[in-house]
């Protein structure tokens, strides 16, 4: 059974080695931590390191449960800090264990700490987290604040019920002749939707287990459960959304970590461990909404006032230039100004610096992953939802984000077609190479990445014969575009790919325990209906004997992510006399960082706190030219950057120069001027 | 000598001080002087004391100083409890220097309590409504406008210190108060390349210098030193989170729209009133004072929101065009778009996530401080912000020396900076552009409290009638309902049906023994035209427009008393008991 669990998650050659590895080092998870568990575990480890870890209670769920945040290391606040929130969602056990799994590995194993503190969230939402331990199962995002799902004049009235005993929600199937769905072909355990245009005629419909309990003609339309920690963030928040709660902010979980985070400037670096993977998939843009900081209208009404031509775009600064002799002197006219005072909005897409270290961070990740052995394709994760917390954490607390789901179905073997064109072959190509594939290749080719339909291999083709496109950028193109929700469709006779991947895994691997057999049951209103179906988390949550060795493999990699903090220092400092007692002084700092300070998002939205270089002393020398205090200017990884003072001295004294950050590292260079 | 007189001069300021702080605060409170923060909060016990049983106070929460925020309830028990009646909620003061809105609360309550019982029109309001009032929202900015040297602008957001200029350090380098007289005013240096000369009408001002001409005056900003020694001036004050933008309701963060906190909620106080309101459903009117410009302005705040359902703009506009009357010279104006976007609004929030009729009053004109023998000044062309003068600035001058004997304005005076030598220092104070001279507050107050009265007498009355009780056959009746609704605001409000904020209201029919067969809206009561509700038709989800009725059509089983019910979080409950036979 182990072994067979394994070979699911990577190649033959490392499973040997990763057992031996894991054996007698840690325990091995058998179940789940349940939420009374994980803060058990929680206080455990306080207990047993009390030099090394805190515990933040950080709120009491609208369900009565504590929700703890580990603090380890023992440079507090002083160093740059790594906040790791898992399962805000509360449908990812997996999450919850892999935060747990890190925390104890920080803790036995400095090295992998890199002198950074660490803020760990285990559970997130730890009402929505319990109900994978209660009876009947079934996956609900929401806390435990009641929510009238369907505005009628009950709340909470018209939950799942488990009607065929089994302590699991699954579903309901009842023939009729307003049916939309039927058998896939070749699997009649799964369902998919009738095509009318092709003259099938629907047969059954479908509706999650449970009766009518309020007598309004709906099923299971109003359960107990309410807001969606992970939907309640204030990026991208949707108003009135059915579990995102009534506002950003309004689960006092999403809120007491927003203030925890604000609270702590020196978290330079956030982990969200989940339902996203911005390892395997980084974040996309695409998104409308975003403005060309470039290109920007000027609304008619705003333009009359500042007496511009209006048929033409104006620049970031040339707009800010407009806009300064029209305010009061002292006040400060920036980008963040004129972004509201134009009613530009929010960043709605990752910028465009910043997708540059996400996608080669990728690259490193899944160079890791093969380096380890791991071969098995699977399918790709979610992308972040609106108001989620990973997106929060990007756009308005400005540090970098990763995100990590640990696991996912495995793609059954692709019959591939020999010679099938990749992105990663595409990459390397040269334009003859391109050329020479013919229009079948790259027609199937384009029709696979879900390339929208004006892109056909003709007009690929010309494009990289006439030189506008290279093949590189091309397949960074693939790469970037959006996947459309048909992208992984396959054939539709065969149903859903996931489901059947889904099916096919838990037949292979957990005896079928993940899919319930339709079974016929007498339903008090719809008759004569079967129940079955996929039992719910397994398509997100694999079997716990598999936890150990996905962790094994996936959580080393946390410390490399943590290792490319950035790391500011003063490297060279170059005293010049110019005469008359005038001295130049020329400091270098650099960036010995993996990742730029800030990212690009951090340096638009100013929420990092800055990086600040400050000269000591004062009596003995004047200044010229600069100041005591010298905020940096964004510095990329392995970067330098100089910075120039004029200063006059009369006698020998010592200067000293302090660069001080909360994220970025700290340094202090002394010199000696005058005399 | 001297030092005998400057110790009679201190014994004498010491004595009126005492004299200030003596000044009792009596019911009915005088409105001829600006409450400070401690004098209102003694006023708001005093009128509960002087009205126990109308009246209760509350601590909302805390500022972040520790300042208690005060509620006062005016509920008359005799009638119900709050919470079964309508709310008009009414605040000011949420941006700290804009003291008269608290001024207009504290006269609204005191006008309700001491005309009840007299007045008819406030009787009637009084008993069928309950006041929640929270005269001074940010009361640490009201605290320290009173206490410290402002303009007549600053002061404005919380207690929350913010990196302005971005050095790592918070609130270093604000203004200061050099020659001490109580206001940051402006600081200007003699320049005779500088744009701006002396203007030959009124020698307190200036105008700009044309092409050619020679410049007598540079002006450098408000008064203040370089604290932080950066090479800059007054560039990071106390603070500057927005009260107005701190609420959740499409907040956005500051680098999108500047005067946001860090998210939503950061203030303290902004957060308990939420939570104070959100427990409070039946708050059906918002008023939140600001000042000024003289303006009654409704949502929504930016314009991506859309506009609102037409129901709701029926109501804004009889309410907005008629306190237009009551409030000669303010307009009533859609906030985005007749002034500009704003997100994370309070109005915002109470119209979407309170579900209630929300608007801002920005109290006060200065063109109203006229010497022309008008009432208010014509409008003009001009830019106020160059630093040149204007006709109105000039017309305002004449106001400030005729009229209140030069209290608004402070005369240019030399001063030595330490930065920038001689200097002089002069302007318009702090108690003066946004608000009234004491003399005109009273008018000021009642006008505004009046525009609150209106509103109050338009909240939902709802009254029910059983119109037909018809017996089909056997035990099989027909009763027929109709809800009508005498104020201007619908039970409750489009925009809440809309986003599915709550339930609508329930209208039920019960009885022992009896079904209700089939139930739904009366659409058309001659032709039995019938909106059935196909499951549970006892119960019927409904809203009664304002002004206005909505029927319904039960058709019931049995025998004996049905009871009919309409429960509505904004309008109350109203039964009635009908025999069947």
């Amino acid at each position: 059974m182990r072994m067979k669990l394994l070979s699911a998650i990577r190649g033959p050659m490392l499973l040997v080695a990763a057992i031996l590895a894991t054996s007698g080092t840690l325990s091995a998870i058998d179940r789940y931590s349940d939420p009374a568990a994980v803060n058990r575990i929680v206080g455990q480890l306080q207990q047993s390191y009390p030099a090394l870890v805190k515990v933040h209670k950080l709120d009491v769920t609208p369900g009565g449960r504590e929700m703890l945040m580990l603090e380890i290391g023992s440079s507090g606040t002083a160093v740059p800090a790594v906040l790791v929130a898992a399962n805000m969602s509360g449908t990812a056990p997996l999450a919850t264990e892999a935060a747990l799994s890190l925390a104890t590995r920080l803790i036995k194993d400095e090295s992998l700490r890199k002198g950074h503190t660490w803020y760990i969230l285990p559970m997130g939402n730890p009402d929505a987290y319990a109900r994978y331990f209660a009876k009947p199962l079934y996956s609900d995002t929401g806390n435990g604040t009641p929510f009238n799902d369907d505005t009628d004049e009950l709340t909470d009235e018209d939950g799942f019920n488990d009607l065929d005993g089994n302590g699991i929600i699954t579903q309901m199937r009842v023939k009729t002749p307003d049916g939309i769905w039927i058998p896939v072909d070749g699997e009649p355990r799964l369902m998919r939707k009738a095509d009318a245009a092709k003259g099938e005629t629907g047969i059954y419909k479908l509706y999650t287990e449970g009766i009518d309990d309020d007598g309004d003609g709906k099923y299971n339309e109003d359960p107990p459960g309410g807001t969606n920690v992970d939907a309640n963030f204030p990026h991208l928040f949707k108003n009135f959304g059915r579990r995102s709660g009534l506002y950003a902010g309004s689960a006092t979980e999403s809120w007491n970590v927003m203030k925890f985070a604000f609270s702590h400037p020196e978290i330079a670096m956030v982990l969200s461990f989940g339902q996203t993977n911005y390892l395997l998939a980084p974040p996309q843009g695409g998104r409308r909404g975003s403005f060309d900081a470039d290109n920007i209208r000027i609304p008619r009404e705003i333009g009359s006032q500042l007496g511009v031509d209006m048929s033409r775009t104006y620049s970031m600064q040339e707009i800010i230039e407009l806009v300064r002799p029209m305010v009061p002197a002292g006040m400060t006219v920036d980008e963040s100004l004129i972004a509201g005072f134009l009613g530009l909005g929010a960043v709605v897409n990752p910028m465009r610096e910043d997708l540059e270290f996400y996608n080669a961070i990728s690259s490193d990740f899944k160079d890791y992953l093969k380096e380890k052995g791991v071969t098995a394709e699977r399918f790709d994760p979610e992308q972040p939802t609106e108001g989620s917390f990973e997106m929060w954490a990007y756009y308005q607390l400005g540090v970098p984000v990763f995100s990590m789901d640990f696991w996912g179905i495995p793609k059954p073997k692709e019959e591939k077609k020999e010679g099938a064109l990749t992105v990663d072959a595409l990459e390397k190509m040269s334009k003859s190479d391109f050329m020479a594939l013919g229009e079948e290749k790259i027609d199937a080719f384009l029709k696979a990445s879900g390339a929208p339909a004006q892109y056909n291999a003709k007009t690929v083709m010309a494009m990289v014969s006439g030189g506008q496109v290279t093949p590189g950028q091309l397949a960074a193109m693939v790469k970037q575009m959006p996947k459309q929700p048909g992208n992984e469709k396959g054939d539709e006779k065969k149903g859903d790919p996931r489901e059947i991947a889904l099916l096919a895994f838990t037949d292979k691997y957990t005896e079928g325990k993940d899919f319930v057999a339709w079974k016929e049951y007498k339903h008090p209103t719809l008759g004569d209906v079967e129940i079955g179906g996929f039992v719910p988390f397994g398509a997100s949550t694999p079997p716990a004997a598999m936890v150990d060795s996905l962790l094994d493999l996936q959580l080393p990699f946390v410390a490399d992510l943590a290792g490319r903090l950035p790391d500011l220092k003063l490297t060279d400092v170059k005293v010049t006399e110019k005469g008359g007692g005038v001295y130049q002084v020329d400091l270098w700092v650099t960036n010995k960082g993996y990742l730029p300070f800030p990212t690009a998002m951090g340096k638009r939205n100013q929420a990092p706190f800055p990086a600040v270089l400050v000269l000591g002393g004062g009596d003995d020398y004047k200044l010229l030219s600069g100041n005591k205090r010298t905020t940096l200017n964004t510095l990329g990884g392995f970067q330098s950057e100089k910075y120039t003072w004029l200063l006059v001295a009369k006698k020998k004294s010592s200067l000293t120069i302090n660069l001080e950050s909360k994220q970025a590292g700290k340094d202090s260079k002394q010199i000696t001027i005058g005399g | 000598m001297e030092r005998k007189k400057s110790f009679i001069t201190a014994v004498i300021m010491a004595l009126a001080v005492t004299l200030i702080q003596a000044q009792e605060i009596k019911v009915p409170l005088r409105f001829d002087f600006y409450y400070d923060y401690e004098q209102v909060v003694e006023a708001i016990k005093a009128l509960n004391k002087a009205y126990p049983q109308l009246t209760t106070i509350d601590q909302v929460g805390k500022s972040e100083e520790g300042r208690v925020i005060w509620a006062i309830t005016i509920n008359n028990p005799k009638t119900g409890k709050p919470l079964e009646k309508p709310g008009v909620y009414v605040d000011g003061n949420i941006h700290g220097n804009e003291i008269q809105a608290t001024e207009v609360c504290l006269y609204l309550v005191n006008r309700l309590l001491t005309e009840y019982g007299k007045n008819k029109d406030i009787t009637d309001i009084v008993d069928r409504n309950a006041f929640y009032v929270i005269p001074t929202v940010n009361v640490d900015g009201r605290a320290h406008f009173f206490a410290d040297a402002n303009t007549p602008s600053s002061n404005r957001g919380l207690r929350i210190p913010v990196d302005d200029d971005h050095d790592g350090l918070f609130d270093e380098d604000g203004p200061d108060d050099l020659d001490g007289d109580g206001t940051i005013a402006t600081m200007r240096i003699r320049d005779t390349l500088g744009r701006l000369r002396t203007d030959p009408e009124d020698k307190r001002l200036m105008i700009a210098v044309k092409p050619g001409e020679k410049g007598e005056w540079t002006r450098l900003g408000q008064e203040g030193i370089d604290n932080d020694g950066d090479g800059e001036v007054n560039e990071d004050g106390e603070g500057a989170i927005d009260g107005n933008r701190d609420w959740a309701f499409d907040w956005q963060p500051p680098y999108v729209q500047r005067g946001a906190g860090k998210y939503p909620f950061e203030g303290s106080g902004t957060k308990a009133i939420a939570e104070w309101m959100l427990a409070r459903p039946n708050i059906i009117m918002v008023f939140a004072f600001h000042n000024n410009g003289g303006m009654y302005l409704r949502g929504p705040s930016f314009k991506e929101a859309g506009e609102l359902p037409q129901g709701d703009l029926t109501v804004y506009n009889y309410l907005g065009n008629t306190i237009e009357k009551i409030v000669p010279g303010y307009d009533y104006l859609i906030s985005w778009k007749d002034l500009y976007s704003t997100y994370g609004d309070f109005t915002d929030f109470t119209d979407n996530m309170i579900g209630a009729y929300s608007l801002v009053g920005e109290l006060f004109q200065p063109e109203t401080e006229t010497f022309d023998g008008t009432f208010k000044m014509k409008e003009e062309e001009g830019s106020m912000y160059r630093g040149e003068a204007s006709e109105s600035e000039r017309q305002r001058l004449k106001f400030n020396d005729n009229v209140t004997q030069g209290d608004l304005f402070k005369e240019w005076t030399p001063y030595k900076h330490p930065l920038y030598g001689d200097i002089e220092i002069g302007g318009w104070v702090k108690m003066s552009s946004r608000l009234p001279h004491a003399f005109m507050l009273q008018d000021l107050v009642h006008r505004n409290a009046s525009a609150v009265i209106f509103a109050a007498q338009n909240t939902p009355k709802i009254s029910m009638e059983v119109f037909e009780v018809k017996k089909i056959e056997g035990n099989l009746w027909s009763v027929r309902v109709r809800l009508v609704n005498e104020g201007a605001m619908p039970s409750v409000l489009y925009q809440t049906i809309k986003n599915k904020l709550y339930p609508q209201d329930v209208l039920s029919v019960s009885g022992k023994g009896v079904t209700v067969v089939s139930g739904g809206r009366l659409i058309d009561q001659w032709f039995d035209k019938v909106d059935y509700k196909e499951y549970k038709p006892e119960v019927q989800l409904c809203q009664v427009p304002g002004f206005g009725k909505v029927e319904y059509q039960f058709l019931v089983n049995g025998k004996g008393n049905i009871d009919i019910k309409f429960e509505s979080k904004k309008a109350g409950t109203v039964t009635k008991t009908v025999a069947l036979n």
